[in-house]
C-alpha cells in the first residue's frame, strides 16, 4: 500500500503535463512539476525510494514527449533525486530557505538541461524567460507547499485575511 | 562498526544508482521497440484518463458555447418571426382598406390610431393627423367596416376623436331595409342601442342600421351596426333595439377622416 502515494505523485505529473500546465502558465514561465515532486520526495524519503521514484517520474514525464528521450530523462531525474538525497543529509531540513534553495537550483539545472537538449539557437532569451522565470515560479509553488505542509498557511488564516 | 555500516550504506546507495543507470541506458539502447512500448504503456496508464477528461471538458465547453449561440439565434429568429407575422397582418388590413370607397362628395384621409383611452370600453382616441393635414373638428371618422366617430379637437399634427362608444355621443340613424329612423347611442351596461325607435316601426334581427344624414354631422349611408334584438314593450311608445356595432372598437388601427370635397 506504500506505493499508492507515489502512484498519485506520478498521476500528478501526468495531470500537470496534460491539463494543469496550460492553465497555470504565465507567458512562457511554467511550473516544472516533475522536478518539484522528485526534489520533495528526495528531501523527505530515503535515497533508495527517491532514486527509483526519480527514475519512474522521469519515464512518466518523458512519455509525453518523443520516445527517444525516455531513457535519458529517466536517468537525469534519477540523478536529481540522488543528488537531492545527498544534499538532504548535509542540510538543515528545518530551514525553509535551504529547502527552497535546493528546489530552485534543481529546477534551474533541469530547465537548463531541457533547454540545451531541445533548442539550438536563441537560447539566451530562453534562459531568462523559460529557465529563470520557470524556476522562480516553481519555487514559489514549493514555498506555498511547505507553508501548507507545516501548517503555517491554513484555510482559517486565509479566511482571516479577508 | 560504524565505518562498516557507512561502507555498506555507501555501497548500497552506489549500487542502487548504478542499477537505475543501467536500466535507463538499456531503455535508451533498446531503441524504438522498447521506448515505444514503455512510452505507450505509461501514456495509457497515466496520460490517457486526463487526456480523455480534457477532451470531454473541451467538448462540453464547446457544446455550452454553441448552445448559448444557438439560443441567441433562436431569440433573434423568434423576434423576426413575430415581426413577419405582424407585417402580414398589417398587409391584410391594408389590402382590405385599399378596396374601400368613400361616400360620394367626400375624400378619404388615411390616419393611424396613436392611442386609445377609456375604462370599460374605448371612448376616445388620438390619431396621427391634424390641422396640417386639413383635419377639422366635427369631421366623421370611418374605416372599411363602418362609422367610428368624429373629430373633437385638432392640433397641428394630431387630433382627438370621439368614438361612438362614448355615452354622450348621438348619431341620427335609420334602418337600411325599412328606412325607419332612430338615434344610436351607447350605454355601458347594455352596449349600442337604437333609441327612439317607434314601437310600430318595422325592424328585424339582422337589419343594418346606417347614418341617416340628419343632424349634419355624418353623411347618410354610413354603416353603424346590425340589429341584434328588438323588443316591443307594453304601453311603451318605443322599441328596445340592441345593435352589434359594425366596428370592433377594441381593435381600431387604420382609419379614415372623411373630408368633404370643395
Amino acid at each position: 500500500m506504500a506505493i499508492i502515494p507515489y502512484l498519485l505523485y506520478l498521476l500528478l505529473i501526468a495531470f500537470d503535463s496534460v491539463i494543469l500546465k496550460d492553465a497555470i502558465s504565465i507567458k512562457i514561465a511554467t511550473i516544472n512539476m516533475p522536478v518539484l515532486v522528485v526534489m520533495i520526495v528526495a528531501l523527505y524519503k530515503d535515497d533508495l525510494t527517491a532514486v527509483w521514484f526519480g527514475f519512474f517520474a522521469g519515464l512518466v514525464a518523458a512519455s509525453g514527449g518523443p520516445p527517444s528521450q525516455l531513457g535519458w530523462q529517466a536517468l537525469i531525474m534519477a540523478a536529481f533525486a540522488a543528488v537531492g538525497s545527498l544534499v538532504r543529509e548535509r542540510l538543515n531540513l528545518d530551514s525553509l530557505r535551504a529547502r527552497l534553495l535546493v528546489i530552485l537550483i534543481g529546477v534551474l539545472l533541469h530547465n537548463l538541461i531541457s533547454l540545451a537538449l531541445s533548442r539550438s539557437d536563441g537560447w539566451l532569451v530562453f534562459v531568462f524567460s523559460y529557465v529563470l522565470a520557470g524556476a522562480v515560479y516553481t519555487t514559489i509553488l514549493a514555498w506555498l507547499f511547505f507553508l501548507v505542509k507545516e501548517g503555517r498557511l491554513t484555510a482559517e488564516k486565509i479566511k482571516a485575511i479577508f | 562498526m560504524k565505518w562498516i555500516s557507512n561502507l555498506v550504506s555507501g555501497y548500497v546507495r552506489t549500487a542502487n544508482f548504478v542499477v537505475v543507470g543501467v536500466v535507463s541506458v538499456l531503455v535508451t539502447l533498446g531503441g524504438p521497440p522498447v521506448t515505444t512500448l514503455v512510452s505507450g504503456t505509461l501514456q495509457t496508464v497515466f496520460y490517457y484518463p486526463f487526456a480523455k477528461l480534457k477532451i470531454t471538458v473541451t467538448h462540453m465547453t464547446g457544446v455550452a458555447e454553441e448552445n448559448e449561440r444557438l439560443q441567441l439565434v433562436l431569440r433573434e429568429a423568434t423576434l423576426q418571426l413575430s415581426n413577419v407575422a405582424e407585417v402580414r397582418r398589417e398587409n391584410q388590413r391594408l389590402r382590405s382598406v385599399l378596396n374601400f370607397e368613400p361616400p360620394p362628395s367626400y375624400t378619404l384621409l388615411q390616419a393611424r390610431v396613436m392611442s386609445v383611452s377609456g375604462t370599460s370600453a374605448p371612448v376616445s382616441a388620438m390619431i396621427n393627423r391634424g390641422s396640417r393635414s386639413g383635419v377639422a373638428p366635427g369631421m366623421p371618422i370611418i374605416n372599411q367596416y363602418g362609422l367610428i366617430g368624429r373629430v373633437v379637437s385638432v392640433f397641428e399634427n394630431v387630433s382627438t376623436i370621439e368614438l361612438l362608444t362614448d355615452p354622450g355621443h348621438r348619431v341620427a340613424a335609420r334602418v337600411a331595409e325599412t328606412r325607419e329612423m332612430g338615434i344610436v347611442k351607447y350605454r355601458p351596461w347594455e352596449g349600442m342601442v337604437l333609441d327612439n325607435f317607434p314601437a310600430e316601426g318595422k325592424i328585424a334581427v339582422g337589419n343594418e342600421v346606417i347614418s341617416s344624414g340628419l343632424g349634419g354631422t355624418y353623411p347618410a349611408g354610413l354603416l353603424i351596426g346590425t340589429v341584434r334584438s328588438a323588443e316591443r314593450m307594453l304601453d311603451e311608445p318605443f322599441c328596445r333595439v340592441l345593435l352589434d356595432p359594425a366596428v370592433d372598437f377594441n381593435s381600431i388601427e387604420e382609419l379614415f377622416v372623411l373630408m368633404e370635397r370643395r
